[in-house]
């Protein structure tokens, strides 16, 4: 589904991905952790098109198009979703409309026709069943005022009325206690499905325990410099990163 | 004439000959007089140093004729109900044709102020000329000199009005340019509760300079709502004068869309006369090409415990140049005065051009006067954002454009309006000319 060969990204002429490889396959659930500054959400930015970072050498295949090419807004059509670290407010555009426009467009991608309001009321309201979302939140503005578990929330929210094929997290865990934990990674195990795939980043291996992955890669100054199954989680969970960096520092 | 007013002749030219005009002949007598000695404002005068008037003077005019306006042909301005109370003007002048007669009791008036100052000599008298000297301006003494009519609103003691009084004016020119002035005084009673909805609109194509003064009262505990829109073509200059005398207990509420115009001026004072009072003004002005907007407000707190509060917002496209000035006074005796104020801009283009700036004057130690001003491009960040949920970027600009303008939008307390000034900023947002919005015969549900 996809396949980054090689990817190097900068900012501001400073190299922050130095040649990332990645294959993630239908079905899989791939963790990506590391320390802070690794370049997690730079990787995860990239993926999403965000212009700020410019890719410097490299491929990245989506679904057998290069995603490079695309602008974000066809790459979310395409089924692309980032669930931002850092969910964006949006002062006087509603949930509703917001979210109605994004189905839309998506819904004319696929050459289908725009739902009526009902239709589309129906099925917001199933998607916020599905993810545990306050009922309370449809009529408010787009993260304005939100609490940092409203928000992540809100994003997984936003993943299911969009149905992506790819889900990037970005550290959806942060700033969340035990019980949103729980209903953040309920809401992604209840999404998915055989057909698509999910990339997980996160900082500390807890989300681990309830969004079980099939592959963790560590990610450490803009490399993927080890990758293993389920154990590597534990391992960091038990020695912390240090060795991981020492041994890294050693080889580049 | 003067050799420096030399151009006043644009003006005074059209008037030789005629009579009727609207101020008793002493006070016109003054002002025939100033308006002969007063500068034409330029960028040296105090307060319109950002206002072009030079394309003013580059037309010839003349004072229209008494058209007819059908209201069946008002259909494009969905927000009118023909079944309301309301009053047309023409070039200025009041429109009595098939116009029907106010539908009310309890004494209230809704017509023409000529003709009312026959019929309502004293209240009239006593409120027509009161205009603070601070105010006095070129455009202004122009008007006191020669305005020959304009609506007059006369809503008296306790009345409450639920549907709103239309003050409808349109430019219509049979052959050339149009000069029009209007003079408008609208008196709400000590107690009443009404809606205004003012609007300004052109029924052809010339160019029209329009160069009107609407005198407001709110008297003791009145709750006036004033709905102003300004939708002249994009070959109209518009220079707009309004005055607000706030008494004690009263709630003065206004909005103001400015749509459509080559250059507005608007120029608010509100003038607290005793206690207790508010006055809310909330603007929205969208100038593309090469428009300007100019909105000079001044308030002046003469009073203790008042409140005022000022909210202007403007996405300016193009080359077009906004000006907002947000004049404070707080006299010294003026405790407990709460007062805000807050321009936010949002620039389409490298060439658009906003010049904002707060004047405060506080001379009171016990107040609370807050202003802001912002400037800048859409918020990048959520564009991105709400790209990356796929929605393509002129979707999502139009989006934060109309949130942007939202917060003012919403507190437009009449529907039908609101629907109506909704309706055009979405299509204004989606790419449609201002002028083709503005133009009357427009189908808008087309
Ligand atoms: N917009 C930016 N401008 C400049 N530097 C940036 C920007 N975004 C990220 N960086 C830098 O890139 C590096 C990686 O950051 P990031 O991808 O956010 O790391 P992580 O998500 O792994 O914590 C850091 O050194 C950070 O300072
Ligand atoms: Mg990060």
């Amino acid at each position: 589904m996809l396949k980054i060969t090689n990817l190097k990204a900068e900012v501001d002429g400073k190299e922050i991905l130095r040649g990332i490889n990645l294959e993630v396959k239908p079905g899989e659930i791939h963790a990506i952790m590391g320390p802070n500054g690794s370049g997690k959400s730079t990787l995860a930015s990239v993926l999403a098109g965000r212009d700020i970072f410019k890719v410097t050498g490299g491929k990245v295949e989506f679904k057998g198009k290069n995603l490079l090419n695309l602008i974000p807004e066809e790459r979310s059509r395409e089924g692309i979703f980032l669930a931002f670290q850092y969910p964006v407010e949006i002062p006087g555009v509603s949930i509703t409309n917001f979210m109605r426009a994004a189905v839309d467009e998506h819904r004319k991608h696929k050459g289908l026709d725009p739902m009526n309001a009902s239709q589309f009321l129906r099925y917001m309201k199933e998607k916020k069943a599905l993810v545990e979302l306050d009922a309370k939140l449809e009529g408010r503005a787009v993260n304005e005022g939100f609490s940092g578990g409203e928000k992540k929330k809100n994003e997984i929210f936003q993943m299911a009325m969009l149905e992506p094929d790819l889900a990037i997290l970005d550290e959806t865990d942060s700033g969340l206690d035990i019980d949103a934990l729980k209903v953040v990674a309920n809401g992604v195990n209840k999404l998915k499905t055989k057909e698509n795939a999910a990339i997980v980043i996160t900082h500390y291996q807890r989300l681990l325990d309830y969004i079980v992955p099939d592959i963790i890669h560590v990610l450490y100054n803009g490399r993927i410099v080890k990758t293993g199954g389920r154990e590597l989680a534990l391992e960091l969970e038990k020695y912390g990163y240090d060795e991981i960096k020492k041994e890294a520092d050693k080889r580049f | 004439m003067t050799q420096t007013n030399i151009k006043n002749k644009t003006f005074v030219d059209l008037y030789s000959g005629t009579e009727d005009f609207l101020l008793p002949h002493t006070v016109r007598k003054k002002s025939v007089n100033l308006f002969d000695k007063i500068k034409l404002p330029d960028n040296k005068t105090e307060n319109w140093r950002k206002f072009k008037s030079e394309p003013i003077f580059e037309h010839h005019y003349s004072l229209g004729k008494k058209l007819n306006v059908d209201t069946k042909d008002l259909d494009s301005l969905s927000f009118f109900e023909p079944s309301g109370n309301y009053v047309i003007l023409v070039n200025g002048f009041f429109y009595s044709g098939n116009v029907k007669k106010p539908d009310l009791n309890n004494n209230v008036f809704i017509g023409s102020l000529k003709d009312a100052q026959k019929t309502h000599p004293e209240i009239i008298s006593d409120r027509l000329h009161v205009q603070n000297a601070k105010t006095e301006n070129y455009f202004s003494v122009l008007n006191d000199a020669y305005a020959k009519d304009g609506a007059f609103v006369y809503v008296p003691e306790n009345v409450i009005l639920d549907e709103p009084i239309y003050i409808m004016h349109f430019i219509q020119s049979d052959n050339g340019n149009i000069f029009s002035q209007n003079r408008n005084l609208i008196i709400a009673g000590k107690n009443t509760a009404f809606k205004i909805i003012h609007t300004y609109h052109s029924l052809s194509s010339d160019f029209s300079f329009n160069n009107s003064i609407t005198d407001i009262f709110a008297d003791e505990n009145a709750q006036l709502e004033y709905y102003l829109f300004e939708g002249e073509g994009n070959t109209a200059a518009h220079i707009n004068h309004i005055n607000i005398n706030s008494e004690k207990g009263s709630s003065f509420k206004s909005n103001i869309v400015t749509f459509c115009g080559s250059a507005v001026r608007n120029n608010f004072y509100a003038e607290f006369k005793n206690e207790h009072a508010a006055v809310d003004l909330q603007g929205i002005y969208m100038p593309d090409k090469e428009q300007t907007v100019d909105n000079f407000i001044e308030i002046n707190h003469a009073k203790p415990n008042c409140r005022s509060n000022q909210v202007f917002k403007g996405i300016i496209d193009n080359k077009a140049v906004a000006v907002f000035t947000g004049k404070v006074f707080v006299a010294r005796d003026a405790q407990k005065t709460d007062s805000a104020q807050s321009n936010q801009n949002l620039l389409l283009t490298d060439y658009a051009r906003i010049h904002s700036r707060p004047q405060l004057e506080i001379y009171a130690d016990d107040v609370i006067c807050s202003h802001g001003s912002t400037t800048g491009q859409l918020d990048k960040e959520a564009l991105f954002y709400m790209k990356t949920r796929g929605v393509p970027e002129k979707r999502a600009k139009t989006m934060l454009m109309k949130a942007f303008l939202r917060d003012v939008t919403d507190k437009i307390n009449a529907d039908r309006y609101r629907e109506y000034v909704n309706f055009l900023i979405s299509k204004r947002l989606k790419g449609q000319s201002p002028e083709s919005l503005c133009a009357v015969k427009v189908c808008p549900s087309c």
